[in-house]
């Protein structure tokens, strides 16, 4: 992923030598040229600097990175990592089925219209709520996961298609496919985190691009 | 608008955005939801007056000055 950090940080750098020259010497913005350095300094830059910042913001917080930096979600994190394929979170994570990076935002955003900006929405509740109410015991989704999330990824794809279990009785495929009957129901791919089997569960050494585990 | 007054709202302007852009400028040192937050709202905030007290210091200050009436 292409970071602006460094442009969007020049731009604001730029933006406060400007305005610092506005706040030490007001006298300049008397001539026309002047005038027009007040403008961008006090209106086109900073908005352009919010814009920048705003848009950057955004995409970091898509990051597996941004989602985990809440101690709530340790045990979200840990998941990615247990050495079990049964395990669905896991098993994608470590197969690249979903970016490593943008994991849970992969899999934890509405494939809607609006579905990017109704999860960060929901996103500034949970701050309200790590930072002002009572964060559950167990974290849960707000609605029954559906299939369209995964749809998104496995639609037309060969194994989703024909594979084994899904076109085992007639009509099972269409079921899933209009989520009248869910990826996550017993005896399919029931256990997504598995967060309440940690405990007992082995867990992966990812190894990273420079060689460290 | 007198210049001193002009001045004085441009500074408090500037202050404004300088406090803005600073917040900004930290925040994108920290990838964390709190940051994202500070970001929005007091960042946010800050250039927002900044940008409205600079364009309010653009608007004339009174009325316009009626012309002399001329002696008949």
């Amino acid at each position: 992923m292409v970071s602006w950090t460094p442009l969007i940080v020049a731009i604001i750098v730029i933006s406060m030598i400007l305005v610092a020259l506005i706040v030490f010497r007001p006298s300049i913005t008397v001539g026309k040229g002047g005038k027009i350095l007040a403008f961008v300094s006090l209106f086109v830059f900073p908005i352009l600097s919010g814009g920048a910042g705003l848009s950057e913001h955004m995409e970091r917080s898509k990051t597996t990175q941004f989602c985990l930096s809440c101690h709530t979600m340790d045990d979200h994190g840990k998941s990615l990592r247990v050495d079990d394929p049964s395990f669905l979170a896991a098993a994608h994570y470590q197969n690249n089925r979903v970016p490593r990076d943008q994991a849970c935002f992969t899999c934890h955003t509405d494939y809607t219209m609006f579905g990017s900006y109704k999860a960060k929405l929901r996103g500034l509740r949970h701050v309200y709520i790590q930072y002002l109410g009572k964060v559950p015991d167990k974290i849960e989704l707000y609605n029954p996961y559906n299939n369209r999330e995964c749809l998104h990824c496995h639609l037309g794809a060969r194994s989703f298609e024909e594979g084994a279990t899904h076109t085992a009785e007639p009509g099972r495929l269409d079921q899933i496919k209009a989520n009248d009957l869910s990826c996550n129901s017993a005896g399919c791919h029931e256990v997504v985190h598995g967060i309440d089997k940690l405990g007992e569960a082995k867990f992966w050494n990812e190894v990273k691009d420079d060689g460290s585990k | 608008m007198d210049q001193n007054k002009l001045e004085r709202r441009l500074r408090i302007s500037g202050i404004l955005v300088l406090a803005g852009l600073g917040v900004e400028l930290v925040t994108l040192f920290w990838s964390h939801p709190t940051a994202f937050l500070l970001f929005m709202f007091l960042g946010g905030l800050f250039i927002f007056l900044g940008v409205v007290i600079y364009l309010l210091a653009l608007l004339p200050a009174g009325q316009p000055t009626k012309p002399e009436a001329t002696q008949p």
